[in-house]
């Protein structure tokens, strides 16, 4: 069974005795962060990534076409790689499709939430009084899309920080002041 | 009582010999490749050019190290409360360190440094991870005398007037280590730990020179024929059998010897509630721990260590955004139940208990059998069967490996586990070596759970805490109950004030 917490652990040098109280929480009445509603990420940002499918799957095609023009050993086989390609092509579309449909964020009262993953479900959550600092980043297809990427730091290194992709620019640019504000209250 | 340091002032005269030996190695370093090849490459005349030359480099590098050592002064500016230290040949170079800023004042003693009778004193500032100044020989009163002075400063800055006699008192007392290592605990530790890291080392070894051998051979050196048949039917058993002995002895010796080399002496003082190690036997390495920093502490036992009550500690500590000194920990080798007791203590306050259990599903015991097992299997088979069947001979080599595989991944399943209390996480893995990594909830910096999408009807998924020095996982345990925890521990890290460092 789950344990009652008799306590809070807090840091003892932040003790202060005169406004302190040890209440009991009950656990089942916590918050919980699988319940929270997640935000897709902008419609444009799919826009986007067919773009960086579209020229990757160009250099693909290129190399092959040259393969065949060049190596001649390679003709009898060309319907083989044709379709081999083709089925690749469409697998990596299909994933990418799934990827983009899985990715989620959420920004609660005191954290933000970031899901993705194909196969398994990941789903990171940051303290805002873990936050060290927050970067806005803009590609330059993506500016053209009206779209913008919040990167947000810990100390905990590159494992534990979230990049939301796919957001539009404004709103990008409020969660970034929202989060700014957020940490300048925590300090 | 108090020396005076505000007049520039040289090292101990005898200084010039530890000058000496360091230039030796800071250009040895640089010439060894040359010295190698020129011993190999030259014919005689050549050679003879060489140890001709040595006692002239020897001679060059003599009045190089007389000339730093001239030039290498210290002295304290009283008026401007700075402590100034200039040296260099050519390039002078000045470093001057405002007291306030003073962390931490270590006096150590190499192998060299003991022989001589001096001291070396390392200044370390709050800025960066590395010791700012060095002085390398002093004589142990004036070493002393100089870490009061500089120490002394701090106190006064920090909490008005301190009697000084009364923190010079104290210091004298802090002086004497807290815990010390001692040779027979470094033996237990050479003995009974690091196989894996030894046999990996030692079979490097033996394939370069096989691959040495073999070049030698093929430069018709050894006789191709009488090397293979040197290696022949019966005589390859018995040489196999006495090749294994000798390799066991080779790796305890080769561990005993590195474990005394690199933690020789080991010391850990007390210092105003942080740590101070030092340890090592040629270079004396010293570290400072400090209880507020410390992320991660890992414990860690084998059954032959259980035995001779010792355990290795590691601890992790938060630096300042260097990457690659946050993967480095610190490491206590050989310490007993009670020490180890009195370290966790200082360091969290209390000694971590075990609390609520949670068990990993047995797929992760079924995935991991796969991925070491099954995966090779098929492979091996597939290539034995398809092209070289001479591979098929080696199959009892595979019965070995399954085995022995398999006897690891039960063990490191049924080790694996996750016990969580108020205060603490710990989580404990190892086939052999059982290691406990305890981290306290408020230490979390991010907390990332993760399900494949076929675990989802099992309630099965995992957790992944990350910290500021490093990540704890748990794979496949009940992921109900885990995201509860994780429910909790981010309701404790949002409602606390953020003091993780």
């Amino acid at each position: 069974m789950d344990s009652v917490i008799s306590k809070i652990a807090y840091p003892k040098s932040d003790f202060q005795m005169e406004n302190f109280t040890n209440e009991t929480i009950d656990t089942t009445q916590l918050p919980r962060f699988e319940e929270v509603l997640f935000t897709p990420l902008h419609p444009n940002y799919w826009k986007l990534t067919l773009i960086h499918l579209f020229v990757l799957f160009l250099i693909l095609a290129t190399a092959l076409g040259f393969g065949l023009i060049f190596n001649a050993e390679l003709i009898p086989y060309k319907w083989n790689l044709v379709i081999a390609a083709a089925v690749l092509m469409l697998l990596v579309l299909m994933f990418s499709r799934i990827a983009f449909r899985k990715k989620g964020f959420a920004f609660r009262n005191h954290d933000v939430l970031f899901r993705s993953g194909i196969i398994a479900t990941n789903t990171i959550v940051i303290p805002y009084n873990r936050v060290q600092h927050v970067a806005l980043h803009e590609g330059f297809i993506s500016r053209i899309l009206g779209l913008a990427k919040i990167e947000i730091f810990t100390a905990g290194g590159s494992s534990s920080d979230i990049e939301i992709p796919g957001i539009e620019k404004i709103q990008a640019e409020n969660i970034k002041q929202l989060l700014m504000g957020k940490i300048q209250k925590q300090l | 009582m108090k020396a005076d340091f505000s007049q520039p002032q040289r090292q101990s005269s005898i200084g010039v010999l530890i000058m000496f030996f360091d230039t030796i190695q800071e250009y040895g370093r640089a010439l060894l490749p040359l010295i190698v090849i020129g011993i190999l490459k030259f014919d005689n005349t050549n050679r003879l050019y060489i140890f001709l030359s040595i006692p002239v480099i020897f001679v060059i590098i003599g009045i190089i190290a007389y000339l730093k050592y001239l030039h290498f002064t210290f002295f304290l500016d009283n008026q401007n409360g700075e402590f100034v230290v200039t040296e260099g040949v050519f390039n002078k170079t000045r470093t001057t360190i405002q007291l306030h800023k003073i962390q931490q004042v270590n006096i150590r003693q190499s192998l060299l440094q003991r022989i001589i009778g001096v001291h070396a004193l390392d200044v370390d500032t709050a800025g960066t991870n590395d010791k700012e100044v060095s002085i390398k020989a002093v004589s142990h009163e004036l070493a002393l005398n100089l870490k009061s002075v500089l120490l002394d400063n701090i106190r006064i800055t920090e909490n008005g007037k301190v009697a000084s006699e009364s923190f010079d008192s104290r210091n004298a007392i802090s002086e004497q280590p807290f815990i010390s290592i001692s040779f027979l605990s470094l033996l237990k530790v050479g003995i009974t730990s690091n196989y894996i890291r030894s046999l990996g080392l030692l079979l490097a070894f033996f394939v370069t020179t096989y691959d040495y051998a073999i070049r030698l051979s093929n430069h018709g050196i050894i006789d191709e024929d009488q090397f293979i048949n040197y290696f022949d039917k019966g005589f390859v058993m018995r040489f196999v059998g006495i090749l294994i002995v000798l390799l066991l002895v080779v790796i305890l010796i080769i561990n005993i010897f590195r474990t005394i080399i690199k933690f020789f002496n080991y010391q850990i003082t007390k210092q105003s509630g942080s740590l101070l190690l030092s340890f090592g036997l040629f270079a004396t390495k010293s570290t400072i721990i400090k209880p507020e920093k410390v992320q991660v502490v890992s414990v860690t036992q084998n059954y032959f260590q259980k035995k001779f009550d010792i355990l290795e500690l590691k601890i992790k500590q938060a630096t300042n955004g260097e990457k690659e000194a946050r993967k480095q920990a610190i490491e206590i080798p050989g310490c007993d139940k009670n020490e180890h007791i009195a370290i966790l203590k200082l360091l969290f306050g209390e000694m971590p208990e075990k609390g609520f259990m949670i068990k990993p599903n047995f797929r992760k015991l079924g995935f991991a059998v796969f991925l070491t097992i099954v995966l090779p299997l098929v492979l091996f088979y597939s290539v034995a069967l398809n092209g070289s069947p001479n591979l098929l001979e080696y199959q009892y080599g595979v019965a070995v490996y399954v085995v022995f595989m398999g006897i690891i991944q039960y063990f490191s399943f049924r080790n694996n586990r996750l016990f969580i209390n108020d205060r603490f996480i710990i989580k404990q893995s190892g086939a052999w070596d059982i290691s406990n990594e305890i981290i306290e909830p408020h230490r979390i910096q991010a907390i990332t759970t993760s399900q494949l999408f076929w675990h989802k009807s099992l309630n099965i998924g995992s957790i992944t805490l990350h910290t500021a020095g490093g990540n704890v996982g748990f794979q496949l345990g009940n992921f109900e109950k885990i995201r509860n925890y994780a429910n909790l521990w981010l309701y404790e890290m949002e409602t606390s004030n953020s003091n993780w460092m």
